[in-house]
């Protein structure tokens, strides 16, 4: 009997590990998408896409110079620099026109889908992490643990805490809260407000590049993760409420914790609980846990 | 050379799809301010807007000390020397008070944040206050702080007075006669026909998207019958 009590305590460590760890990854994969929809207004449906770019170049520059950090640094920027680009190119053609917005970059995911397809294949990569990091510790109650894992939880909370200080102490932040509020208002101040979306767009995306880096390599990197992580980011800030930072914290927690919990103790409905947490959300309160009414 | 007059709007044109709402405004000011008054819908804020860049005009020009400005983006507009005090304040309720005006300040030119706090004891009162906690009084000083910033040529004014209890727009209206004798010249659109005369001398009537009266303010003051021609009241006040 005791024995038994103590295996189930160490699952549910374990299994809380992992569902921080998830929630970590969502957590800097849906803030890089839910800073661009506040600012913006632009659902970008290429957000996946941007995550999986981000793992592949992080794959590519760390295989070849043998960095893991060079990797994840040359992920940040290529992929934000492709943010910026898709922002110039594309959307700011349709500035206010939030769904041919939407629409057209569903267009550039599917393409970049196969493109990615056609250089990296099909089949699944894992980013080498660092040798120091790629060993496992011990953990009170769960035993052994992937100190990988324990890293992307670091990861997440150095990601927020610089978004918050970020948005909150330095001029761009500025900008960036006073653009939320009225853009159009600070268009009329003077700001170069059309400069300000593509600096934001580029971090957004430079976020989702990180996260996939991370992302491939405590997990792994293949075909159809741009999709995954697309929806997971979707349904984290729509109920962490859109725009919101400190929603897609406790968004991606709500959200990775369910899923986890429920693979693991009810694995039949384990992908129930997610969207059973978003409907309630919507129903309660549709602009998201700490969203405001549009 | 004639001297460019500091605003000049000629024959402007604004459609909201297929709405006419401005159909060729003419007008001429320079650092004497002028107000333009006008019922609701007749165009005055569309007016405010297409001057500065935020809707498109479908024909004719604005021009500010003789450059063209119509067609720019609004922030090339405020960069070019208007500043814009928009109708409902639209202060950014995420930033404080210190922060809508570290926005717009700079360190050196005419008006700095040290002289806004000097002129708006209230303002440094509650610098740190959000701008949704303001009240209508201080949000509005704080709006015509923001534009004065920018060190403008000109000022957009659009119903500084709405919404604001009298003692407040007595307030303003010294604020308004202020700017308006530093040599900044001043754009106000009223709906409070007492604001306008006191603010300015030149009055201009707006109707149906056009100029449909010049005119000045002891005589609009003392013709009722002008009043309720082109105003549909016998006086606000």
């Amino acid at each position: 009997m005791e024995a038994l009590l103590d295996i189930n305590w160490r699952l549910f460590a374990i299994v809380t590990l992992n569902g921080l760890t998830l929630a970590s990854l969502y957590f800097i994969v849906a803030s890089g998408f839910s800073l661009i929809f506040g600012l913006m207004r632009v659902v970008n449906m290429a957000h996946g896409s941007l995550y999986l770019l981000g793992a592949y170049i992080g794959f590519e520059v760390s295989e070849a110079t043998g960095s893991w950090l060079l990797g994840i640094a040359a992920a940040a920027v290529v992929v934000g620099a492709a943010g910026a680009a898709l922002q110039v190119s594309i959307l700011s053609w349709m500035q206010g026109q939030d769904l041919r917005q939407a629409l057209a970059t569903i267009g550039v995911s599917i393409v970049a889908a196969d493109l990615m397809l056609a250089q990296w294949g099909g089949s699944a990569y894992q980013i080498t992490l660092p040798g120091a990091v790629s060993s496992f510790v011990p953990v009170p109650v769960a035993g052994r643990y992937a100190m990988a894992r324990l890293m992307l939880i670091g990861f997440a909370l150095v990601i927020g805490i610089g978004l918050w200080l970020m948005l909150n102490r330095t001029r761009v932040g500025m900008l960036i809260r006073a653009g939320v509020d009225d853009r159009r208002m600070l268009e009329a101040l003077g700001v170069n407000v059309p400069l300000v979306f593509v600096g934001v767009f580029a971090i957004g995306a430079g976020l989702a590049g990180v996260a996939g880096v991370i992302g491939g390599s405590v997990l792994s990197v293949s075909p159809g993760e741009d999709a995954r992580y697309l929806l997971s980011s979707l349904i984290v800030v729509i109920v962490g409420g859109m725009g919101s930072i400190p929603g897609a914290a406790i968004g991606a927690l709500l959200v990775a914790m369910a899923e986890t919990y429920g693979l693991a103790y009810t694995p039949t409905y384990g992908i129930v609980y997610t969207f059973a947490i978003m409907v309630a959300v919507l129903a309660v309160r549709p602009q998201g846990l700490l969203g405001r009414a549009a | 050379m004639a001297s460019d007059p500091l605003l000049s709007v000629d024959g402007l044109h604004v459609y909201y799809g297929s709405s006419h709402v401005l159909h060729g405004v003419t007008l001429e000011t320079g650092t004497a301010p002028l107000s333009i008054v006008g019922r609701n819908g007749m165009g005055k804020t569309t007016l405010c807007q297409a001057i500065m860049g935020l809707v498109p005009s479908s024909g004719g020009e604005v021009r500010l000390g003789g450059e063209r400005i119509s067609g720019r983006r609004a922030f090339k507009v405020a960069r070019a020397g208007i500043g814009y005090v928009p109708q409902g304040r639209r202060v950014f309720r995420s930033l404080s008070v210190d922060e809508h005006l570290r926005l717009v300040g700079k360190p050196d030119g005419e008006w700095t944040v040290e002289r806004i706090y000097g002129t708006f004891p209230r303002l440094a009162e509650r610098r740190r206050n959000g701008g949704a906690a303001l009240s209508g009084g201080e949000q509005q000083m704080l709006a015509i702080s923001r534009a004065l910033l920018l060190n403008p040529r000109l000022l957009v004014m659009d119903e500084p007075t709405e919404g604001l209890a009298p003692v407040i727009v007595e307030h303003v209206v010294e604020v308004l006669r202020e700017i308006g004798r530093s040599g900044v010249g001043l754009l106000l659109v009223e709906q409070n026909l007492t604001v306008a005369t006191e603010v300015s001398d030149r009055i201009m009537v707006m109707m149906n998207g056009e100029i449909a009266l010049e005119t000045d303010a002891a005589t609009l003051l003392n013709d009722r019958a002008l009043r309720n021609r082109y105003l549909g009241v016998s006086a606000e006040a």
